[in-house]
């Protein structure tokens, strides 16, 4: 029992872990695809006569994108295993396979975007399309490999009864949904619009007039994925550990209380810490950096 | 009025009356269609149709900013409204799901939490992410004052934005909205299991321990599938981006729940009908 209960809680931990490398993977992935909201921006940007060099492959939002390629990642490690390949080798050729996928959608993507905006003067930048796509491919092969890794721990170790590309499906939906959630404001604002007040929104009327220029030349999105490995990604990837790590901890550890009442306690208990943290933090900003115009000023 | 003007649909929280009546005719009729062909299944349907009402319900407590969001100009999360809430109420039904055998209620609420607890850390970081990483404070477009605390907004606003982050009102309808979708999601996987398990042995004339994987598997898929439809449902309903219980959009609420009732009814009839109709091919 005690054996079965620490197995658990190191599988637990292993996968929690395996999540924030997938959340800090997809982050920085999409960031230097454009793939999150901000490719509104990427895409508005030459229609107001601003042409750039950042590489847009957004052909979906970041969740069903990494739904697709963490199910078709799953999907095929599932048949590989079926066919008694050794599992570690299973996860990695069904992440790979996977990873060409995404790189057909990346490629079409860009081009087919780009190419849109032929009237406003945007060119294809086939050297772009060359450096960036090996770059997005790196890191999302990180991205979907964890992720598999993950799910296979989940359904072989731990038991849950989803198949292995239905456990895909799920946490990919999922880790886009965390990742574009905690990563997208970083990417679309701070660094796109980093010619703008800090501490400030973008206001709506600077819409378009993302910054364009880097210290030396002008700017690609390796720069964009520079600045979001610093800390987009890292905040995605906690954001995504914890919600592994929490949700399987909880379960592991203190579904056998209560006959399953213990886990819905704790579970509950958690969110209420998280609420205390949230007002926390909302507070601490109020109080340190104050409002942008008095009150009477702006009801006026 | 022009006759453009007459055609428009109804705004605001208005109700069409005409198509809520053919709308629940139909849902009767998908119900009675499920009486006559399996009279046993039409308690699962029943939940599945409750798990349905209470995704697209959900749906309307997340506070979604969409693109605005992502560059501060609206509050909110920064991803779309049907992804979102795919996201948590997925979570939620991972949870739901490893916890069918302990029984609906515990499984429902597990689900439940698990979704509530997805969108407390992502509402989380995302205001860290506004607070810290771009030193930004949350507030919000729609009302002055947050409705819970009582924290005045409008002159927390930077210029030219319609407000950012998220205001404890909006944290606490992600959290609520998390609930209702995982809560949902796991209702209509155990409803499905139920069905799947008493029907599926005399189709493949099989033990019930033999075809649990071939049932586990068709309730997920189909559970995922009507989540979506649900979630997307609501998403046409709110149009783009909402705030939270507060945002004027969220008194649109009872639409979704009269489509998703039909579509969840509609749903339910053919995943129902798939293990039903044994056609002998």
């Amino acid at each position: 029992m005690v054996e079965n209960i620490v197995f658990g809680i190191g599988i637990t931990a292993l996968a929690g872990a395996l999540a924030a490398v997938a959340g800090a993977a997809e982050d920085t992935e999409s960031d230097i695809g454009s793939q999150g909201d901000p490719n509104s921006q990427v895409q508005l940007a030459p229609q107001m006569g601003f042409i750039h060099r950042i590489f847009n492959k957004a052909v979906a939002g970041e969740p069903p994108a990494y739904g697709l390629w963490c199910t078709l990642g799953a999907g095929l490690a599932w048949a590989f295993l079926a066919k008694d390949v050794n599992p570690v080798l299973a996860l990695i050729l069904g992440a790979t396979i996977a990873t060409f996928v995404q790189g057909v959608y990346a490629t079409s993507g860009y081009l087919g975007r780009t190419a849109s905006l032929a009237k406003f003067g945007q060119p294809v930048y086939i050297d772009i399309l060359k450096s960036m796509l090996s770059v997005t491919m790196a890191h999302a092969f990180v991205a979907i490999f964890t992720t598999v890794a993950m799910c296979y721990l989940m359904n072989a170790s731990l038991g849950h009864p989803f198949p292995l590309p239905l456990l895909g499906l799920v946490w990919g939906i999922a880790l886009g949904a965390a990742g574009s959630a905690t990563g997208n404001p970083f990417y679309g604002k701070e660094r796109q619009y980093q010619n703008q007040k800090f501490g400030a929104g973008v206001p709506i009327s600077a819409s378009g007039n993302i910054v364009r220029y880097a210290e030396a030349g002008q700017r690609n999105s390796l720069d964009n994925g520079w600045f979001s490995s610093k800390l987009g990604g890292p905040a995605s990837g906690v954001c995504f550990g914890l919600i592994v790590f929490l949700e399987l901890w909880r379960t592991v550890l203190f579904e056998h209380i209560g006959a399953g009442w213990g886990a819905i306690i704790v579970g509950l208990a958690m969110i209420l810490v998280f609420v205390v943290i949230d007002r926390w933090v909302e507070v601490y900003a109020r109080k340190n950096y104050g409002p942008y115009t008095s009150a009477e000023e702006a009801s006026s | 009025m022009s006759a453009l003007g007459a055609a428009k649909p109804a705004a605001g929280g208005a109700m069409d009356p005409v198509s809520s009546v053919i709308g629940l005719v139909l849902a009767v009729i998908f119900i009675g269609a499920v009486f006559v062909i399996a009279p046993t299944a039409v308690m699962p349907l029943l939940g599945i149709i409750l798990g349905g009402v209470l995704i697209g319900f959900g749906v309307h407590f997340v506070p979604v900013g969409g693109a605005p969001a992502a560059m501060g100009q609206a509050p909110g999360i920064a991803t779309g409204v049907a992804m979102l809430a795919a996201g948590a109420g997925l979570a939620g039904l991972f949870g739901g799901a490893w916890a069918a055998e302990l029984g609906v209620v515990v499984a429902t609420v597990t689900g439940a939490i698990g979704g509530g607890l997805m969108m407390a850390i992502t509402c989380l970081m995302v205001n860290v992410i506004y607070v810290f990483g771009m030193g930004i404070p949350a507030a919000s477009g729609k009302v002055a004052t947050d409705p819970l605390t009582g924290d005045s907004q409008v002159e927390y606003k930077s210029q030219g934005t319609e407000g950012h982050g998220l205001p404890f009102i909006s944290f606490v309808g992600g959290v609520v909205g998390g609930l209702f979708g995982g809560a949902g999601g796991t209702l209509i996987y155990l409803m499905l299991l139920g069905v799947y398990e008493q029907f599926l042995p005399a189709i493949f004339n099989a033990k019930v321990e033999e075809i649990m994987p071939v049932a586990i598997s068709l309730a997920g898929i189909f559970a995922i599938g009507m989540f979506l439809v649900n979630a997307v449902l609501a998403a046409y309903n709110i149009t783009g981006t909402i705030e939270g219980p507060h945002d004027p959009k969220f008194k649109r609420f009872p639409r979704a729940i009269v489509a998703s009732l039909v579509a969840s009814a509609l749903c339910g009839l053919v995943a129902i009908l798939i293990v039903v109709v044994n056609l002998n091919i």
